[in-house]
C-alpha cells in the first residue's frame, strides 16, 4: 500500500508518512484539519473472506473492530484515543481493506526506550503503574480485558511523560459469545490463566492485565525479563511464567523501593487471588510506596 | 478482631452481660432458634442498648436444602423456603434471583442500621468443584449485584457453609479463591461444616492449615472482612491468619457446626462442668481435671483471668454447684477472648503467627509440668488437640509463604 492509495482514500488528510507495518497491517500519519492521525490499513485474510466480500468477516476485521469499540467506549488519556475516521471498509486494486484513525502519540514505546535510555527511576515506574492502571480500569468498565500489554504497546508522551496503552486490537469482551477464546497476545506477557486454553472465559479478568504489566514493571525496573532466564525457547519461557517465582526486583536493583518490589511482585502472583482484587485496592497499595532512603 | 456470641437456643441474659463485660463485642443471631418477633424486638432494642455492638443476623437459607431439617422457627420468615427440600433443579438464574432479593429485601426493610451487615443466602457444599459449590457461587454473585441495587447503608457479607473436607484439594481450594475473589462485596461469613465434633473444635492438621490460608487470602491479601462463626478455641489461630471476627456460643453445637444442629435432638445427659482454661487452650472437667490440678497447687498457672475465677479458687470441686451455665459461657468467652487481644495488640502477622506458635508451645508445657504433677487428663481435654494445631500452623505457613 503506498502513501498516494492512502491520499485517494482519505482525500482530506495531509502530509501522509509511513510509520510502520508488520503482519496485515501498515500505519500511516497524516494531518487532518490540523491535528496529526494515526491511519490504521489492515487487510483481512483473503482465505477466510472468499465468499463473504460484504462482511469480511475474518479475525482480522473482528479485531479491528473490538478496536474501534474500545476506543470509543473508553476514555483516558491513558488509552490510545480514536480518530476523526471510524472504522470503514474499500478495495484497494481489487483487494478489501479495513481502515480507521485514532490519535497518534507522539513518543517512544517502552521497548524502545528500554533500549535507549535503560531502566526507569522510581517515580517514573511509579507512574508507569498508576498510568496503565488507569487503562486497564478504563477497559475493564466494559467487562473487557487488552490481553497484549507489552513494552511495545505501551507508548510514553513526549509531550507531558503520561504513558498510554495502544493496540486493542485483542481485547477480549467476556460478555460475547462470539469471539474466539484461543489464546492470542504475546506469549512472553501471557499471564498463567491466559495459558489455559480451556474454560479461560471462567479464570480471566482485568487481573490478567496486571501480571502482564507486573512483567512490564519488572523489565523496566530491572532491565529484565522475569521469565527467559534460562529459558530457551518459548515453552520454557511459559513453563516458567506458570512455575518459576523470580527474584524481587531489589534482589537484582537493590536501591529500588522494597514496597514496589513487593506490588511488582504481588502482580506477578500466579492466582489471581494472589495479586489485586480491584484496580482500586492496586492504586492504594501504589500511593502509599515512597522511595527508599530518598534513591530515585 | 473480637469474639462474636453464636446464638442459639436458651440466649438469657449471657448476651447482655457479654456484651457488659467486654469479653464479647457483638452477636450473630439464629432465626431457627427464636420466634421472629422476638428476635426482631431484640435487634431493635440492641440498637438502642449496645449502639456499639456489632450485630449479625444469619438468615440460614441453608436449611431449606437439607433433607428434613428440624428449622424450628425459620419457617415464620418468609424468605426461608421450608418443607422444599430445595434440589439442584430449585436453583436455577430466575430462583436464585428470587431467594436473594426476598431474604436482602427482609433484612434491609426489617433491622435497618440496627445490623451492621446484610448476610447472603446461602447453601451448604462439599466440595469446592461440586455442583453445589457452584451454586453456592452463583448465589454470592446475584446477591453482590442485588445488594449494589438496594442502596443499602449496611454492607454485604457473603455467606459459605463449607464441608471441612473441601480443603482435601489446594488445587481446587486456590480455584474456588480466584472466583470468590471477583465477587465485589466488604466480605464473608463462612461456617465449616464439621464432620466429627471435639471439645476443641480441631480439625485434621493440613485441612485446617489449608482454611487458615483461605482465609488469609480474602483477608490479608484482598481486605475483605471475614467473619468465621462456630469456631470457637481455633479462633486464636484464625487471628493469627488475619480473620476479622470469630464467633462462639453456649453450647457444644455452637461452638462448631454439623449438620446436627438441623436434626432433632437425641436427648442425652447433661454435659459435666468444665472451665475454659486460656493456658492450656482447653476445657479440663472441673472435677476430676481442675480439682487436681488445685491439689498440685498449679491452679494459678491455668486460671484465665476471669473474674468468675474466684468461684473456683478455694477448690473447684467445691465452687463446682455454683458454676452455672451461664457463668461457663461468660468465662469461655472470656477466655478466648484473652486469646484474641494477646493476639490482635501485635503489629504485624508475622508477630501474631509466633505468639500463637508461643501459646501452644506454653500449653505443651503446661500439659508436661501438670503430668509430672500426676495429674491427669481425659483424652478429649488434651493435649493432642495442640499438635494437630501446630501441624495446621506449619500449612499455613508454607501456603502463606509466612
Amino acid at each position: 500500500m503506498t502513501i498516494e492509495q492512502v491520499q485517494t482514500v482519505i482525500p482530506s488528510a495531509a502530509d501522509i508518512q509511513e510509520v510502520g507495518r508488520g503482519g496485515q497491517k501498515i500505519v500511516f500519519s497524516g494531518i487532518i484539519d490540523g491535528r496529526k492521525y494515526a491511519l490504521k490499513f489492515m487487510a483481512p485474510n483473503p482465505s477466510e473472506v472468499a465468499g463473504q466480500n460484504s462482511e469480511f468477516l475474518d479475525d482480522v476485521t473482528s479485531r479491528a473492530r473490538r478496536e474501534v469499540e474500545t476506543m470509543q467506549e473508553c476514555s483516558t488519556p491513558h488509552l490510545v484515543g480514536m480518530g476523526p475516521i471510524g472504522l470503514n471498509t474499500t478495495y484497494i486494486a481489487g483487494d478489501p481493506i479495513i481502515y480507521f484513525s485514532e490519535e497518534f502519540v507522539e513518543g517512544k514505546n517502552l521497548g524502545s526506550y528500554l533500549q535507549s535510555n535503560g531502566v526507569l527511576s522510581f517515580p517514573e515506574l511509579v507512574r508507569l503503574a498508576f498510568d496503565m492502571s488507569e487503562a486497564i480500569k478504563a477497559i475493564w468498565q466494559f467487562s473487557k480485558i487488552h490481553r497484549d500489554i507489552k513494552p511495545g504497546n505501551i507508548m510514553r508522551r513526549r509531550d507531558n511523560g503520561d504513558f498510554v496503552l495502544l493496540d486493542m486490537g485483542l481485547v477480549f469482551d467476556l460478555q460475547d459469545e462470539s469471539l474466539s477464546v484461543f489464546p492470542v497476545g504475546t506469549f512472553l506477557y501471557f499471564s498463567p490463566e491466559q495459558m489455559e486454553f480451556n474454560n479461560r472465559r471462567m479464570t480471566m479478568n482485568f487481573r490478567s492485565d496486571l501480571f502482564s504489566l507486573g512483567i512490564v514493571m519488572y523489565e523496566m525496573a530491572t532491565g529484565k525479563h522475569p521469565f527467559i532466564e534460562g529459558a530457551k525457547t518459548t515453552w520454557d519461557a511459559l513453563g516458567n511464567i506458570a512455575n518459576l517465582t523470580p527474584r524481587s526486583p531489589k534482589e537484582l536493583r537493590p536501591e529500588l523501593s522494597g514496597k514496589l518490589s513487593d506490588i511488582i511482585m504481588r502482580l506477578l502472583a500466579k492466582r489471581p487471588a494472589l495479586r489485586y482484587r480491584s484496580i482500586e485496592l492496586f492504586q492504594r497499595a501504589l500511593s502509599k510506596v515512597e522511595p527508599e532512603g530518598g534513591v530515585q | 478482631m473480637s469474639i462474636l456470641a453464636q446464638c442459639g437456643y436458651g440466649r438469657g441474659d449471657k448476651i447482655e452481660k457479654g456484651l457488659n463485660d467486654g469479653v464479647i463485642h457483638g452477636v450473630i443471631m439464629s432465626p431457627r432458634d427464636e420466634r421472629k418477633d422476638r428476635l426482631e424486638q431484640t435487634i431493635q432494642d440492641w440498637g438502642g442498648s449496645h449502639p456499639t455492638a456489632l450485630v449479625m443476623f444469619d438468615p440460614q437459607f441453608y436449611a431449606a436444602s437439607l433433607d428434613n431439617p428440624h428449622d424450628g422457627h425459620l419457617s415464620e420468615f418468609a424468605y426461608y423456603h421450608n418443607n422444599s427440600n430445595l434440589g439442584r433443579t430449585h436453583f436455577s438464574g430466575t430462583r436464585i434471583q428470587g431467594y436473594v432479593r426476598e431474604c436482602l429485601d427482609y433484612q434491609h426493610e426489617t433491622f435497618g442500621s440496627n445490623v451492621a451487615y446484610l448476610i447472603s443466602p446461602t447453601i451448604l457444599f462439599d466440595a469446592f468443584r461440586d455442583s453445589w459449590s457452584q451454586i453456592s457461587l452463583n448465589m454470592a454473585v446475584e446477591s453482590a449485584d442485588y445488594h449494589s441495587s438496594l442502596n443499602s447503608p449496611q454492607p454485604l457479607l457473603i455467606s459459605l457453609i463449607i464441608s471441612e473436607t473441601a480443603f482435601q484439594t489446594i488445587d481446587a481450594v486456590e480455584e474456588f479463591l480466584d472466583a470468590l475473589t471477583e465477587i465485589d462485596a466488604q466480605g464473608f461469613y463462612i461456617i465449616i461444616r464439621r464432620n466429627s465434633l471435639s471439645l476443641q473444635n480441631a480439625m485434621e492438621g493440613t485441612p485446617f492449615g489449608r482454611f487458615m490460608y483461605f482465609c488469609h487470602v480474602l483477608t490479608t491479601i484482598n481486605e475483605y472482612d471475614v467473619i468465621v462463626g462456630y469456631s470457637d478455641w481455633y479462633s486464636f489461630l484464625l487471628e493469627a491468619a488475619g480473620v476479622t471476627h470469630t464467633a462462639t456460643g453456649w453450647y457444644q453445637n455452637l461452638r462448631q457446626f454439623s449438620l446436627a444442629r438441623f436434626q432433632a435432638s437425641s436427648g442425652g445427659r447433661r454435659p459435666l462442668k468444665r472451665y475454659s482454661s486460656a493456658p492450656l487452650l482447653s476445657c479440663p472437667l472441673i472435677n476430676p481435671e481442675l480439682q487436681d490440678i488445685h491439689l498440685a497447687n498449679l491452679l494459678p498457672r491455668v486460671l484465665s483471668g476471669s473474674y468468675h475465677d474466684a468461684i473456683l479458687q478455694n477448690g473447684p470441686a467445691a465452687g463446682e454447684p455454683n458454676w452455672t451455665d451461664e457463668i461457663s459461657c461468660l468465662a469461655h468467652w472470656n477466655s478466648l477472648n484473652a486469646l484474641f487481644q494477646r493476639l490482635s495488640a501485635l503489629p504485624t502477622q508475622s508477630a501474631r503467627i509466633q505468639e500463637a506458635e508461643q501459646l501452644m508451645r506454653n500449653a505443651l508445657t503446661l500439659y508436661a509440668q501438670l503430668g509430672s504433677r500426676n495429674v491427669s487428663f481425659d483424652p478429649r481435654t488434651g493435649p493432642d488437640h495442640i499438635r494437630e494445631w501446630q501441624g495446621s500452623l506449619r500449612e499455613f505457613r508454607a501456603l502463606a509463604g509466612l
